[in-house]
C-alpha cells in the first residue's frame, strides 16, 4: 500500500502494514511453528492419521468453549462459567439419563437428553446475559458466580463418574469424524454468521464501542442477552462432546476448561477488548492449544502432574502475545495518525 | 432585535425571516417547552428553518441548545408544542421517528466504532442485504460501492473505504459520521458541535463539506460554541438563553461581541458593549 492513499486513506508505509496484518493473523505463523516443535520433540503426537484425528478429537470440546469465549469477548465481554456451564450442564442431564445406581433415571431417551442438555446451558447462559445486561452485574463477577455455583451444584449432584448412559446420547461425541464434523461446522456457521449477518456486525459494534453502538440503534441489552444465551449453548454442546469423548459422566467435567477456552481465543487474535477477531483465528487458536495440550499428555520429560502449570504458562504466553500485539498496534497507530 | 421583549408576534417574525420569500419552511417548531420535573429546560421556543440552509444554534452551557436538538432528533419528546417538517405535523417519539422523517443527527461523539472500517461504520444497522433462499445476508460489495459513492459524490473525499476508523484523524472521523447520516438519505441533518476539538484545517474541511451539502439542497443544522465559525458560514443564527429564543441573526448583521452579550444576557440592552 502506497503511503500517498486517498485523503482518508492510511498513512503508513509498506513496512508497517505488513506487521499490522501480521499482527491480525499471529496464529498462523504460531501455529506452523509449534506444529514443527511438536514433529521435532514429541513426533508421535502426530505420526500418523489416527494419531492426528485423535488430535482433532479431543479438540472438539475446547473448540466449543474458544467459539463460545470468542463471542463473548468480540462483544466486548467475557464468559468464566463457560467450563462449569458445560460440567454442570452435562452431569444434570446425565443424572436423569443415567442407570448408574445414585443416577435419577428419569428417562432413558437420547432425544430428551439433547434437549435436556441445550436448554439447560442456554438458560444458564440466559441468566447471565439478563444479570449482565438488564440488572447492570459487572461480567466478571456474574460469571465467577455461576462458575462457583454450578462447579459446586455438579458436585453436590454426584461425586462418582455417571454411567448407563443412552447409546445414541454417547455416540454422539463418542463418534471422532461426527464430533470433528460438528466443530468445524460450528465453526463455518458461526464464521459466516459473524460476517455475513447484521447479527454478527452488531456483535463486533458492541465489542468496539457500546455506547456507540446503542446510538447508531442496536439494542444493546438484548444483544448481549442473546450473546450469553449462545455462549451458554455452545458450553452445553461443548459438555455433550466431553461426554461422548469419555464416554461417561466424569466428576471433574469442565473443571480448567475455561482457561484454555481463554488461551485459544486470545492466540487465535481475539481481542480481549472485544469488537476485533476473526472466527478463522479462534479455530487456528483452538488446534493450537490441543496439540500443545497432546504434546505434553505423549511427552516423556512432562507429567501428568505439571500439565496443568505448563497451561498456565501457555495462557501467560497467550496474554503477553496479545499485549506486545497491542502496544505495537498503538505505536503504529500514533505514528500514522494524521 | 432581541426576541426576549418582543412578545409572541415579533419572536415569529424574527424567527423566520425567510419564511415569505422561500415559502414553507423546512422544519418548524412551535411553541417547544421542554420540562424536566421542574426545570424549564426550553421555553416556549417558535423557530422556522428553511431548505438548504445552514442554521447555526449558540448559546452559553443550559441555554437549551442540546435539548432543542435532542427535541428534534427524536431523543426527547417536547412537554408542549409542535413540530413541523415540510409544513405536516410530526411526532418524534424516538430517534427513528426522526431518522424516518428524513432527520438524521450526528453526535458530539460521533457513535463511530474504532474497530470497524469506515463502510462498516456508514452502514452499520441498515446493510444492503442480499437474499439466499430464506435467508439474507449483507451485501458487502453493495455495501463498499455505496459506501464508495457516500464519501466520493457526497463528501468529495477518495477514500478507501476498508480503513478502519481508528486510524482517522478528528476531522476524516466527522466526514464519516456525516457519510453514515447521509447513508439514510436525509434532507436534514442536524450536528452537534461538529468542529469542537479539531485542528484548523479539519475544521475548515468539515466546514466545506457541510457548505456542499447545503448547496446540494440539504438543511443544515449546527450545534456549537464555536461562535467565529458559525459566523463565517451559517445563514442564520439562533441564540438561545436560558431555554429562550432570545434573537435570530444574520451573519452579516452581527459580530461576536453582539453575540456574545446575547449569549451571556440575552439581551443586548446589558450595556455590555458600551464604551464606557
Amino acid at each position: 500500500m502506497s503511503t500517498e492513499q486517498g485523503f482518508l486513506g492510511r498513512t503508513f508505509g509498506d513496512r508497517d502494514d505488513v506487521i499490522l496484518t501480521l499482527l491480525d493473523n499471529m496464529i498462523w505463523p504460531i501455529l506452523a511453528i509449534v506444529i514443527l516443535g511438536v514433529l521435532v520433540f514429541v513426533p508421535q503426537t502426530l505420526r500418523n492419521t489416527n494419531a492426528i484425528r485423535l488430535v482433532l478429537w479431543a479438540a472438539v470440546p475446547i473448540g466449543l468453549l474458544v467459539l463460545a469465549e470468542s463471542l463473548c469477548l468480540l462483544s466486548g465481554h467475557f464468559d468464566l462459567s463457560i467450563g462449569s456451564i458445560a460440567g454442570f450442564s452435562a452431569m444434570f442431564t446425565g443424572m436423569l439419563l443415567g442407570t448408574c445406581p445414585s443416577c435419577w433415571g428419569v428417562t432413558t431417551n437420547p432425544w430428551a437428553g439433547f434437549g435436556i442438555i441445550l436448554v439447560t446451558g442456554s438458560l444458564i447462559g440466559l441468566v447471565n446475559g439478563i444479570m449482565i445486561a438488564k440488572m447492570g452485574l459487572n461480567p466478571f463477577l456474574q460469571t465467577l458466580a455461576f462458575l462457583i455455583i454450578f462447579e459446586g451444584a455438579k458436585t453436590a449432584m454426584q461425586t462418582q463418574p455417571v454411567t448407563g448412559l443412552p447409546r445414541l446420547y454417547v455416540d454422539v461425541g463418542g463418534t471422532p469424524e461426527f464430533a470433528i464434523g460438528v466443530l468445524l461446522f460450528a465453526f463455518l456457521v458461526f464464521g459466516l454468521i459473524m460476517r455475513f449477518t447484521t447479527f454478527g456486525q452488531a456483535v463486533y459494534a458492541l465489542g468496539s464501542s457500546e455506547k456507540s453502538a446503542r446510538e447508531v440503534g442496536i439494542d444493546t441489552e438484548r444483544l448481549i442477552i442473546v450473546v450469553y444465551t449462545i455462549s451458554g449453548l455452545l458450553a452445553a454442546i461443548a459438555g455433550l462432546m466431553l461426554t461422548g469423548f469419555v464416554g461417561v459422566v466424569p466428576p471433574l467435567i469442565g473443571e480448567g476448561l475455561v482457561f484454555q477456552a481463554f488461551a485459544g481465543a486470545v492466540i487465535g487474535g481475539i481481542s480481549l477488548f472485544g469488537g476485533r477477531g476473526k472466527i478463522t483465528g479462534a479455530l487456528g487458536g483452538v488446534v493450537l492449544i490441543q496439540l500443545v495440550q497432546s504434546a505434553l499428555n505423549n511427552s516423556p520429560v512432562v507429567g501428568a502432574t505439571q500439565i496443568q502449570m505448563v497451561n498456565g504458562f501457555v495462557l501467560l504466553a497467550a496474554i503477553l502475545l496479545y499485549s506486545t500485539q497491542a502496544k505495537l498496534r498503538a505505536r503504529i497507530l500514533a505514528s500514522g495518525a494524521v | 432585535m432581541s426576541v426576549e421583549d418582543s412578545g409572541t408576534a415579533e419572536q415569529e417574525a424574527a424567527s423566520s425571516p425567510a419564511t415569505d420569500e422561500a415559502g414553507e419552511p423546512k422544519l418548524r417548531v412551535e411553541n417547544i417547552t421542554k420540562q424536566f420535573g421542574r426545570i424549564v429546560a426550553l421555553d416556549d421556543v417558535t423557530l422556522d428553518i428553511q431548505e438548504a440552509e445552514i442554521f447555526a444554534l449558540v448559546g452559553d452551557n443550559g441555554a437549551g441548545k442540546s435539548t432543542l436538538m435532542n427535541v428534534l432528533s427524536g431523543v426527547h419528546s417536547a412537554t408542549k408544542g409542535t413540530i413541523y417538517k415540510d409544513g405536516r405535523e410530526v411526532h418524534f417519539s424516538n430517534p427513528s421517528d426522526a431518522r424516518d422523517n428524513g432527520i438524521e443527527t450526528v453526535y458530539q461523539d460521533l457513535a463511530l466504532m474504532d474497530d470497524l472500517d469506515i463502510a462498516t461504520n456508514i452502514f452499520m444497522g441498515q446493510f444492503p442485504k442480499r437474499g439466499l433462499g430464506p435467508f439474507s445476508f449483507i451485501d458487502w460489495e453493495t455495501t463498499y460501492e455505496q459506501s464508495r459513492a457516500i464519501m466520493m459524490d457526497q463528501l468529495g473525499r477518495d477514500v478507501d473505504i476498508k480503513t478502519e476508523v481508528e486510524f482517522l484523524s478528528g476531522g476524516q472521523r466527522q466526514l464519516v459520521a456525516v457519510g453514515r447520516a447521509l447513508a439514510f438519505d436525509p434532507d436534514v441533518i442536524i450536528l452537534d458541535e461538529p468542529t469542537s476539538a479539531l485542528s484548523v484545517d479539519a475544521t475548515r474541511l468539515v466546514q466545506d463539506t457541510l457548505d456542499r451539502l447545503a448547496e446540494e439542497g440539504i438543511t443544515i443544522v449546527i450545534v456549537s460554541h464555536n461562535i467565529e465559525s458559525v459566523l463565517a458560514h451559517a445563514d442564520r443564527i439562533g441564540v438561545l438563553y436560558q431555554g429562550r429564543l432570545v434573537d435570530i441573526k444574520q451573519p452579516e448583521e452581527t459580530d461576536l461581541e453582539e453575540l456574545n452579550e446575547l449569549m451571556t444576557t440575552g439581551t443586548l440592552d446589558a450595556g455590555l458593549l458600551d464604551d464606557d
